[in-house]
This record gives C-alpha cells, structure tokens and sequence, in this order.
C-alpha cells in the first residue's frame, strides 16, 4: 500500500476510475484494521470468528460511506487516517455494545425508574459516624431531587446509565431516539441536580472530601 | 453502591456546564484532539469542551480511548496487522 499525504488521500478519493477505487481499497483495510482494534479491546466471546469478521465488514461500509460524505468537511487539522479511523471506530463499538446488550430487556429496568434506597458503605471502607450521616444526608438529597424534580425519561435515563451502567447508545436503542437528544436529556438532569444541590447549600470542596474514597 | 462510583457521578454533575458540546460534535473534533496529544501539545488546553465533554460522556470516552491508542500505535510504526488482530479475538 502506498503511503499518502491528506491532500493525497483526499484528491484520490474524490477522483475518478481505478484511482479513486485503488484508493477506497487502500482506505478499506485502514478501516478494517480499526474495526478489529475496536473489537480486540471489547468482550464478543460470544460470537464466532466468522460473525466478528462479518460484523467488521459491515462496520468498515458503513464508515466507507460516512467518510466519503463527510470528506468535504475534512480540514486536516488531524491525520487523515486518525480521521478516518474514528468512524470505523465508532460504527464498531456501537455494534459491540448491541451484541453485548442484545439479550437484556431494558423493559423491565425503565420501568421502576425510582432511585433505591442503597446502603452507601463499601464492605472495606470504616467511616465514622458522623461522616456516615452527612453522607447519608447527601445521598437522600439526591434522592429526592431524582425522585421528585426530574421528569420521568431524566430519571429513566438517568437511572439506567449512572446506577445500571447501561451504555448511553442502548438507552438510544431503547427510546428510538439518537445520542445527542439521550446526551442532552441527561444532561439537563445533571444541571438541575447541581442547581437544586447547591441550592440547598452543598459546597463541592464539601461532597469531594465527604465522598473521597481517601477518606 | 460504591463509594467511588458515587463520588464519580457526583463529579460530573459538578462539573456540568450550562452549555455541553454533544455526541456529534464530540465527533467531530476527537481526531483533532488524540493528534494534538500524539504530537505533545496539549489537547485540553485547546480543546477544553471536548475535553469537558469526554469527561460526562462514556460511550464517546471509550471511542476516543480506543482511536487515541490506534493511532499512537501508528504513529510508533507499531500498528498491529489484520492477521495479528484475528488471532488477538
């Protein structure tokens, strides 16, 4: 494979015939390469060689197609490759993660979106006890504000990805939405938790010591 | 719940800001930022709401850990082949 430079990769893959399409194959095998990086770094035990290759080379066409839309917006202030290697990177770990969550119903975990009561006290963490019912304070702050001033997607969305760990692209799967709208949904969650929790005179520096694992 | 997963949820709402970049733009600028770090320059001090934005977002931090190794890996001259790849699975 010839090495290129941006304006290279650029200008031969907005030509024409076998130079545009020696180019494509080039940036196929980038592609793939990332895609398999991407699916190195992740647990898919559950699928054969033969699926993940598949899965791959469905994750490299779709980044082939997004990269040829979005190449005139390229402005080569990064590599092209880095460039390129991000949506192949992203088209795989979003399959990644659909496998990996395909068997588990999010029915059933949005549907009690209230937040529990847990126990905040590790097993190998001694505080005292008065740290224990400022903590104990806090947490039920939050609690209430979750319970009570949140609306019911916030707290659905909130819930499934801060306490269930539910990555952000199934609770996109989920609602039939897209990542911005779940990002920007939790996010104005987080902006009312930190108005209603400085409100009620939590101080940062005060919650990071209290909650510093440090002690 | 663990103390430590508290403590880290309850920094990111402290360090929620009123105006947060989204998943999109995230995108758009993460090549920019893992080249600037390959090159020693510093990526947070140029790009700080994509900076702030990998901080709230997993799904986007872990693209940008994974795109971020590639790449140095590239850079280095070691970036592992299709066939050490498929053995690696």
């Amino acid at each position: 494979m010839k090495p290129r430079t941006n304006a290279e990769w650029v200008r031969e893959l907005t030509a024409q015939g076998d130079e545009q399409a020696a180019a494509i194959a080039d940036l196929r095998l980038f592609l793939l390469r990332a895609a398999l990086y991407a699916f190195s770094r992740g647990d898919l035990t559950q699928l054969s060689n033969h699926e993940i290759d598949q899965l791959a080379e469905d994750c490299v066409q779709e980044a082939l197609l997004a990269i040829l839309k979005h190449l005139p917006e390229f402005r080569s202030d990064s590599k092209f490759t880095t460039w390129a290697y991000k949506f192949a990177i992203n088209f795989a770990l979003v399959a990644a993660r659909r496998e990996r969550w395909k068997g588990v119903s999010l029915d059933q975990l949005l549907e009690d979106a209230s937040v529990p009561n847990w126990s905040l006290q590790d097993k190998d963490t001694a505080v005292t006890p008065d740290r224990a019912a400022l903590q104990a304070e806090v947490w039920a702050t939050l609690r209430d504000v979750i319970n009570q001033e949140l609306t019911d997607r916030q707290r659905q969305a909130l819930k499934a990805m801060v306490f269930d760990e539910v990555p952000l692209d199934e609770v996109v799967h989920h609602f039939g939405a897209n990542r911005n709208a779940i990002y920007k949904l939790v996010h104005d969650a987080r902006r009312k938790l930190k108005s209603r929790m400085e409100a009620r005179g939590f101080s940062v520096q005060e919650i990071m010591h209290l909650f510093s694992v440090e002690g | 719940m663990k103390l430590s997963k508290l403590q880290h949820w309850l920094r990111q709402i402290y360090q929620t800001e009123e105006e947060e970049i989204s998943c999109s733009e995230c995108l758009d600028l993460v090549s920019h930022y893992v080249d600037l770090e390959i090159a020693g320059e510093s990526a947070q001090e140029k790009l700080p709401r994509l900076k702030q934005h990998l901080d709230q977002c997993r799904v986007c931090h872990e693209e940008y850990e994974v795109l971020r190794d590639l790449a140095r890996l590239e850079a280095e001259g070691r970036a592992p082949t299709l066939d050490e790849l498929r053995k690696s699975l």
